[in-house]
C-alpha cells in the first residue's frame, strides 16, 4: 500500500541554494521533516543536515542520496545564455547521475522540478494542460536540457522509482532574485517595457504557494505515482489566476515602489531585438549578466501562458492559499521594510 | 454565357462496365467517414436482367455486433452523388444500435450512379435515348434490390432520400404502402407546380444540346452540386463525392437523371411521377421532411406542395442549410430521435401543462362582452400617435369592424388555418385586423421589424404565410424580397400602385362592405387551433416561430385579467405600442400614448400624462427604455398632468430588468401605483413577477444576479443544475431540492408556447422533460431559486462561464460592475478552454469616463481594482475596455456576448485585433 510520506521521513532537496530550495527544505524541516540539503555553497540554514558537493560529482551525489526516504531534485543550472556544454552537464547528466545513486541507494520517491518551457514552442497557452517534454521544439539550452532531464525523469518514474514532476511556471515574491527584482530594478530605473498590449493573460506562481506545493507534492508522491497514469503525473503549478502581463508586471512594480513603467515596444520588434541581442551576447560572451531581451523571453511576455489547474488541485489535495492581491501587499511590504526584494 | 461543346460532334459512346467496389477501385482517394465493412456488391434482378449494384449496409455491422435490427430504413441519392451522402447516417446507425432498438440502413448507389454498374450509351442522354434509366425502371431496380439483400419485411421498413433519390423513394413508398411504415426525405420535389417555371438553375442544364455537356462531357453539373454546401466541403470530401464520375465513362447517369425531369406532359416518366405526386395524398404514414431552405433548385414552394400533399408530415427546416443539407447539419440526430419516437419502445413525451389559475377565455368575449353592455360606447381603443384628441373606437365599433373586416376577409378567400402575415403598425387599425384574424380563425404571423430585413426575411420565409396585409413600406419590402403570399394593403391603392405591389384588395375598402350573415354561420375556431406566430428574438441563432393556439393565448388572457386585477373600467396606456393589441382580449381600454412606435425610447412623461387623461388610464405598461426616458423628462409636467399620473394604480415595464434606482424613480412619478417588472419570454410571457419593494428586499440579501420575482399562478418553475461544464442536467428537480444551485430555469404553465413552427427537432427537444407528467419549456436562462420561492437570473445558458471553481453565470459579475459609476455596461465572458476559463469584464466606459491605458483595450490599473472589488462573488482575470459593447440588432441591451469572448480571447493571447 502506498501511503503518504509524512515527519520524520528523511529528505534530500537538491539546489537550496536558490530561493524556492532554500525555502522548500527551511519549511520541510520546520514541519519535522530530516531534512538534507546538497549544493555547492551553503544553503544558510541551520536546521538541515548540509552537504556540499556538485551535481557532476557521482562521489558527492551517493553521500547526498544513501538513506533518504525521498529526493526533491530542484538543481540546475537556471539561466537564458550561457555555454550550452554546461547546461547539458549540470541538467542532463546531472539528472540522471543522480537518478542512478537514488536507484543503488533504494530511494523510492523523487520529485522532479522541471519547468514549463519544456513543452512551451512560443505559441499561445490558454488554459494548457502539462503536455509532453518535448526537447525538440524547446527553445534555448535551459529549455531543451530540462526537457531531456523531464524526459529521464519520466522514464525512470515508469521503471521502479516513484517519480511526480512538477513544473512551477513564474515564481515570484520576497527574495526572488530572478523575476521579481528584475521588474524591480528596471522599473526604477526607468527601462522597463511593457511588450506590446500588456494584454496577454499569463498565470505565474506565488513564493510562499509555491512552498506548499511542493510540500503537498512530497507528501502525496507515493500515492500519485501508484493512482496516476504517466501523463497524470505530471503537474503544472500555478496560482490559477491569469493576469495580463502588463497589469501583473505594473503590480510588481508598484508594490518595488517604483514608477508605472510608460515604455511600450511592439511585440514584434522586441522579439527580433531578442533575438538579435541574443546571438550578439553568445558572440561576446561570456557575460556575467543576463542579455536584456532574449527571442524566449518577448515570446514570453508577449503570449498567453495560462493552465488548467484542476488536475493539480486535486492530486495534490493543495490550493492556494495566497492570492495575487495578497502577494502583492506581502511583496510591498517585505520591500518597505527591507528595502529590496532580497 | 458559357457555350457547351456541342454533343453531337463530340459524343463517343459510354461503354458498360461492371460496379465495382470503391476500397478496390479507389487507391489515392479516401473516402473519409466510410467505413469498408458497410460495402458490398450485391447482384439483383431487374427489367433488363441481372445487374450488380455497389450498396452500403450496416445490417453484417450490426450483426458482427450481436445486434438485430429492428428495422430497415431505405436510404437513396439524388443526382449527381452517391451513397456516401449518407455515411452519416449510416455511422450513426450503428454507434445508436442497442439490443431492441437498431436500424439497419440500406443505401445502394443506383444504376449508372456511384459505384453500381455503368450501362453501354451509344446516344447522348436526351428525349429520344432509350439506353438510360427512366423513374420506372427505378423503381423496378429498386424491388429487384430490395429482394436480393434479404429485408426482413415483417419489420418496420423506412424510406428516406434526397433530390431525386427523395422522388424515387417517395414513389417506391407509396408503391409498397403495405410494407413501408415511414417515409423520411430531405430536399425533394414530387411535382412541379403548374404554370412555375423549372427553376433556372437547372432549366440550363436541361437545355437539349447543353444537358451532354454539362453533365456528361464535363464534371459542370457535378461541380456546381457540391459547390452548394454551406461553407463549402472538405477537400478529401469533395474528392470522395467527385471519386466515381471523374471520368465521362462515369458520368452517363448523371445527364440521364437529368434528362430524365419530366417538365413536359409528355415526358415518359410523366406518368410515374404523377402515380407518386398523386399518390401521396392518399400517404397516411408518418413522415419527416427534412429541409435546407437555401437551396437554389428545391426552394420552399416545393417544400410547401409536399405539406399540401402530406399535411401530417413532421418538418424540421434547418434554417440557414442548402441542398446538401445532410452535409450541412447533423441529420442523423433529428432522423433517429424522429424513428424512435415513432417506433420505440417509448414513444414521445406527452406531458401536458398544469391547470391555469383562471379558466381560458376565449379571445373575443371580452371584446363581445363589452359591445353588449352598457359600456359599448365608452372607448376600446384610443390610438394619440393620430393626433392630439386621439382616434377611438368604442367597443360596439371595434366589434363591429373586428367583424366585417373577417368577413370581408372571408370573402376573399382567407380562411381557418391560413397563415396572415401582418406588416402593419401598432395602432387601432393593426388591432382591428389581429381580432379579425383571430374571429376566421387564420394564424397571425407577426415578426417585427427589429430582426432586420435579413431576419424578417428568414422569418416569413419560413412561416409561408398565405396572406400578407401590410402597410405601404412592407407591401414594398415583401415585394421586393419575394415574400410568399397574397398580398392586401391597408389604405385603397391606385389601380396603377396595387399592380406595382401585387396586392388585391385593401382592409379600408373590405371595412366598407356588409356584415355578411356567412360571418354568423362561419364557426369560431377550436381551442387547439393556432392563433399566432411569434418570433423569438434570434440573438442566439436565427429566429424561431413560435406558435400559440387560441387556447394558450386564451389562458394567458385569463391570467392577465387576474394578475392585473382588470376590472370593467379599467384602462391601459401602451407605453409599447403593441400591448395595446391586449386591452380588447383582457376587456381593458387601450390607449397608446403618442410616440414613435417603433422607438419606446422616445416616449415623454407628458405623452403618458395625455394618455392618462384622455382615457382615464389605471395602468401604463412600458419598456425599460420608455420608463427611463419618461423619468428624464418629468420635470415639463404640469400640475393638472402629475395628478393624472397620480391616478395610476399599476406600472408594468416589460422586457429586461429595471434597476432599482430607476424603479425608485418612477415611483415618485406614480405615487399610488405599484411597479412591476414581470420575467418572461416569447415562449411564455408572463412567468414570474416582482414589485419594487420586493426588488429591494431581495436585493438586500446580497444573492448574485438579478431578482425577478416569484411565480405567478398556475406558472411551475423546476431546475436543471449545470454540471462543471455548464451542462444542465436532465433530470429536472423541484426548487427546494436544488436551493440556491446554479441552474437552467424550466417551466410549465398552461399559457406557454403550444410548439415551435416547422423545426421538429427543437421543438422535440424542448418539450423532452418529463417530470409530473408535465410539458415544460427549458427557457435557456440561468439562475438560482433561493429558500423563499425568489426567482434570480443571472444570464442566459450558453453564455455561461466555466471556471475551475464552477459555472458562474454572466450576471454576478455584470450586476455590480453596473452599478460603477465609471461604467456604463458590463459584460463578462469566459475565456479559455471549458471548465477552466477565466473570467473576462468588457466595459463600456460612462459618457465622459476613459477607462483604458493608452491605446491598449487593458483597463487602467485602478479600474481593474474595481471591478476586481465589486465582482466580489467570482474572481476576475482581466478587465477590457471597448468604445461600445457590440449589441444585437433587436434588442439594443442584448450584448453580444459571443463575438465578445472571441475577441477577448485574441486580446488575451497577445493577437492584434481591432475593436470588437
Amino acid at each position: 500500500m502506498s501511503q503518504e510520506i509524512l515527519p520524520p521521513a528523511r529528505v534530500l532537496v537538491t539546489g537550496a541554494s536558490g530561493l524556492l530550495g532554500r525555502s522548500v527544505a527551511a519549511r520541510l524541516a520546520d514541519l519535522g521533516y530530516t531534512v538534507t540539503t546538497f549544493q555547492r555553497s551553503s544553503s544558510g540554514l541551520d536546521t538541515v543536515h548540509e552537504v556540499r558537493g556538485s551535481l557532476t560529482d557521482p562521489q558527492a551525489v551517493e553521500r547526498a542520496v544513501a538513506g533518504q526516504d525521498a529526493i526533491l531534485h530542484m538543481a540546475a543550472k537556471v539561466s537564458v545564455s550561457g555555454r550550452r556544454e554546461d547546461f547539458e552537464r549540470i541538467n542532463i547528466v546531472g539528472t540522471e547521475q543522480l537518478f542512478d545513486a537514488a536507484w543503488g541507494a533504494g530511494v523510492e520517491n523523487v520529485l522532479y522540478v522541471s519547468s514549463p518551457s519544456v513543452a512551451h514552442a512560443g505559441s499561445s497557452l490558454v488554459g494548457a494542460s502539462a503536455g509532453p517534454a518535448d526537447p525538440q521544439r524547446a527553445e534555448g539550452h535551459y529549455a531543451r536540457t530540462k526537457a531531456e532531464a523531464e524526459l529521464i525523469a519520466q522514464t525512470r518514474g515508469s521503471a521502479g522509482t516513484n517519480v511526480l514532476i512538477m513544473r512551477p511556471h513564474l515564481v515570484w515574491g520576497p527574495g526572488d532574485g530572478q523575476l521579481t527584482k528584475r521588474i524591480i530594478d528596471r522599473a526604477r530605473s526607468g527601462r522597463l517595457p511593457i511588450l506590446g498590449t500588456g494584454a496577454p493573460l499569463v498565470d505565474t506562481l506565488f513564493i510562499d504557494n509555491a512552498v506548499d506545493a511542493f510540500v503537498a507534492g512530497l507528501r502525496q508522491l507515493p500515492i500519485i505515482a501508484a493512482e496516476q497514469p504517466l501523463s497524470g503525473r505530471r503537474l503544472m503549478v500555478t496560482n490559477g489566476e491569469p493576469r495580463p502581463i502588463g497589469e501583473l508586471i505594473a503590480g510588481i512594480a508598484a508594490a518595488g515602489g517604483a514608477r508605472q513603467p510608460t515604455l511600450r515596444v511592439p511585440a514584434a520588434v522586441a522579439k527580433t531585438a531578442g533575438l538579435a541581442i541574443e546571438k550578439l551576447w553568445a558572440a561576446t560572451g561570456p557575460h556575467a549578466d543576463e542579455p536584456p531581451m532574449t527571442k524566449f523571453l518577448a515570446e514570453q511576455l508577449s503570449t498567453a501562458h495560462w493552465f488548467d489547474q484542476r488536475h493539480t488541485r486535486e492530486v495534490l489535495d493543495w490550493s492556494p492559499r495566497t492570492s495575487i492581491e495578497q502577494g502583492l501587499q506581502k511583496l510591498g511590504r517585505h520591500v518597505r521594510r527591507t528595502g529590496g526584494v532580497l | 454565357m458559357v457555350s457547351w461543346p456541342s454533343p453531337l460532334t463530340l459524343w463517343k459512346p459510354i461503354p458498360a462496365a461492371a460496379a465495382r467496389s470503391p476500397f478496390a477501385a479507389l487507391r489515392h482517394t479516401p473516402l473519409p467517414g466510410l467505413d469498408p465493412e458497410w460495402s458490398q456488391l450485391v447482384s439483383a434482378r431487374t427489367d433488363d436482367g441481372d445487374r450488380g449494384f455497389h450498396v452500403l449496409d450496416t445490417g453484417p455491422a450490426l450483426q458482427a455486433r450481436g445486434i438485430t435490427p429492428t428495422g430497415t430504413i431505405l436510404a437513396l441519392h439524388g443526382n449527381p452523388t452517391w451513397s456516401y451522402m449518407w455515411r452519416h447516417v449510416l455511422r450513426s446507425s450503428v454507434e445508436q444500435a442497442r439490443p431492441g432498438q437498431a436500424w439497419r440502413v440500406i443505401a445502394p448507389d443506383q444504376l449508372d450512379m456511384g459505384f453500381s454498374e455503368r450501362l453501354a450509351h451509344p446516344d447522348p442522354p436526351g428525349p429520344h435515348a432509350t439506353s438510360y434509366r427512366g423513374m420506372e425502371q427505378r423503381l423496378n431496380d429498386l424491388d429487384g434490390l430490395m429482394d436480393a439483400l434479404d429485408v426482413e419485411i415483417d419489420k418496420p421498413l423506412v424510406t428516406l432520400g434526397h433530390d431525386w433519390g427523395g422522388v424515387i423513394s417517395l414513389a417506391w413508398a407509396v408503391r409498397h404502402r403495405n410494407l413501408v411504415q415511414a417515409a423520411m426525405s430531405l430536399n425533394t420535389a414530387v411535382d412541379h407546380p403548374h404554370a412555375e417555371p423549372v427553376p433556372t438553375a437547372l432549366r440550363a442544364a436541361m437545355t437539349p444540346g447543353v444537358l451532354a455537356g454539362s453533365t456528361v462531357l464535363t464534371d459542370a453539373f457535378l461541380r456546381v452540386t457540391l459547390s452548394l454546401a454551406e461553407g463549402g466541403l472538405e477537400p478529401e470530401v469533395a474528392a470522395a463525392y467527385r471519386a466515381p464520375y471523374v471520368s465521362r465513362l462515369g458520368r452517363g447517369g448523371i445527364g440521364g437523371f437529368v434528362a430524365d425531369i419530366p417538365a413536359a406532359a409528355e415526358h415518359p416518366s410523366r406518368e410515374a411521377l404523377e402515380r407518386a405526386s398523386s399518390g401521396l395524398q392518399q400517404w397516411e404514414k408518418p413522415t419527416l421532411l427534412v429541409w435546407g431552405p437555401k437551396d437554389p433548385v428545391f426552394r420552399d414552394r416545393y417544400l410547401n406542395d409536399l405539406l399540401e400533399r402530406v399535411p401530417h408530415a413532421d418538418l424540421h427546416r434547418f434554417e440557414g442549410a442548402g441542398h446538401l443539407v445532410s452535409e450541412d447539419r447533423d441529420i442523423a440526430e433529428v432522423l433517429f430521435t424522429w424513428l424512435q419516437d415513432q417506433f420505440g419502445m417509448t414513444g414521445p413525451p406527452d406531458g401536458t401543462s398544469p391547470p391555469p389559475a383562471e379558466p381560458p377565455t376565449r379571445l373575443h368575449e371580452q371584446l363581445e362582452a363589452m359591445s353588449l353592455s352598457w359600456r359599448r360606447d365608452s372607448p376600446a381603443v384610443v390610438d394619440m400617435t393620430a393626433g392630439p384628441e386621439g382616434a377611438t373606437l368604442s367597443w360596439q365599433q371595434l366589434n363591429t369592424q373586428v367583424d366585417t373586416l373577417a368577413a370581408g376577409l372571408h370573402r376573399l378567400g382567407v380562411r381557418r388555418g391560413h397563415r396572415v402575415s401582418l406588416l402593419v403598425q401598432p395602432g387601432n387599425s393593426l388591432t382591428v385586423v389581429l381580432y379579425a384574424c383571430l374571429r376566421l380563425g387564420a394564424v397571425a404571423v407577426v415578426a417585427d421589424a427589429g430582426l432586420g430585413i435579413r431576419g424578417m426575411t428568414r422569418a416569413v420565409r419560413s412561416a409561408r404565410p398565405n396572406w400578407v396585409i401590410g402597410q405601404r413600406p412592407g407591401l414594398v419590402l415583401a415585394r421586393a424580397m419575394g415574400w410568399p403570399g397574397t398580398r392586401i394593403s391597408m389604405d385603397p391603392l391606385s389601380p396603377r400602385a396595387a399592380r406595382a405591389l401585387g396586392t388585391v384588395a385593401s382592409v379600408q375598402r373590405l371595412l366598407r362592405g356588409d356584415e355578411t350573415p356567412a360571418l354568423k354561420e362561419l364557426a369560431h375556431p377550436e381551442a387547439d387551433d393556432p392563433a399566432a406566430i411569434l418570433f423569438t428574438s434570434g440573438s442566439t441563432g436565427p429566429a424561431k416561430g413560435v406558435i400559440y393556439t387560441h387556447q394558450r393565448l386564451g389562458a394567458l388572457v385569463a391570467l392577465l385579467r387576474h394578475h392585473l386585477q382588470v376590472k370593467p373600467g379599467s384602462s391601459l396606456i401602451a407605453g409599447f405600442a403593441p400591448f395595446a393589441l391586449l386591452g380588447p382580449a383582457i376587456g381593458a381600454t387601450s390607449v397608446t400614448a403618442d410616440m414613435s412606435v417603433t422607438k419606446p425610447a422616445t416616449l415623454t412623461a407628458r405623452a403618458v400624462a395625455e394618455a392618462a387623461l384622455t382615457g382615464e388610464a389605471t395602468m401604463f405598461f412600458g419598456s425599460p427604455a420608455a420608463l427611463r426616458n419618461v423619468v428624464a423628462t418629468s420635470a415639463e409636467l404640469t400640475e393638472q398632468q402629475r395628478t393624472a399620473l397620480g391616478r395610476i394604480r399599476l406600472v408594468l415595464s416589460a422586457g429586461a430588468p429595471v434597476h432599482p434606482d430607476l424603479l425608485d424613480q418612477v415611483a415618485q412619478l406614480f405615487p399610488q401605483a405599484e411597479i412591476h417588472t414581470p420575467y418572461g419570454m416569447t415562449e411564455g410571457l408572463l412567468q414570474a413577477d416582482i414589485e419594487r419593494k420586493e426588488v429591494h428586499r431581495a436585493m438586500a440579501t446580497g444573492q448574485p444576479g438579478v431578482c425577478v420575482g416569484r411565480a405567478v399562478a398556475g406558472v411551475r418553475f423546476a431546475l436543471a443544475p449545470l454540471d462543471g461544464l455548464g451542462r444542465p442536467a436532465q433530470q429536472l428537480l423541484d426548487p427546494e431540492r436544488a436551493q440556491g444551485t446554479l441552474s437552467e430555469l424550466v417551466v410549465s404553465a398552461a399559457h406557454l408556447k403550444a410548439g415551435y413552427d416547422r423545426l421538429w427537432l427543437t421543438d422535440r427537444q424542448s418539450r423532452r422533460d418529463e417530470k409530473d407528467d408535465l410539458l415544460w419549456h427549458r427557457t435557456g436562462d440561468v439562475g438560482h431559486i433561493d429558500e423563499a420561492g425568489r426567482v434570480w437570473i443571472q444570464g442566459r445558458l450558453q453564455h455561461v462561464i466555466t471556471t475551475a471553481e464552477g459555472p458562474v453565470g454572466p450576471g454576478v459579475v455584470e450586476t455590480p460592475v453596473d452599478a460603477l459609476d465609471a461604467v456604463a455596461r458590463s459584460a463578462a465572458v469566459g475565456v479559455g478552454p471549458a471548465g477552466t476559463q477565466a473570467i473576462v469584464v468588457v466595459v463600456e466606459p460612462a459618457p465622459g469616463q476613459r477607462l483604458s491605458l493608452g491605446s491598449s483595450p487593458l483597463a487602467q490599473p485602478e479600474v481593474s481594482r474595481a471591478v476586481r472589488a465589486a465582482s466580489r462573488q467570482a474572481a476576475v482575470s482581466a478587465v477590457l475596455v471597448v468604445e461600445r459593447l457590440p449589441t444585437d440588432i433587436r434588442h439594443n441591451s442584448k450584448i453580444e456576448r459571443t463575438a465578445l469572448a472571441a475577441w477577448a480571447e485574441q486580446v488575451l493571447a497577445g493577437q492584434k485585433v481591432s475593436a470588437p
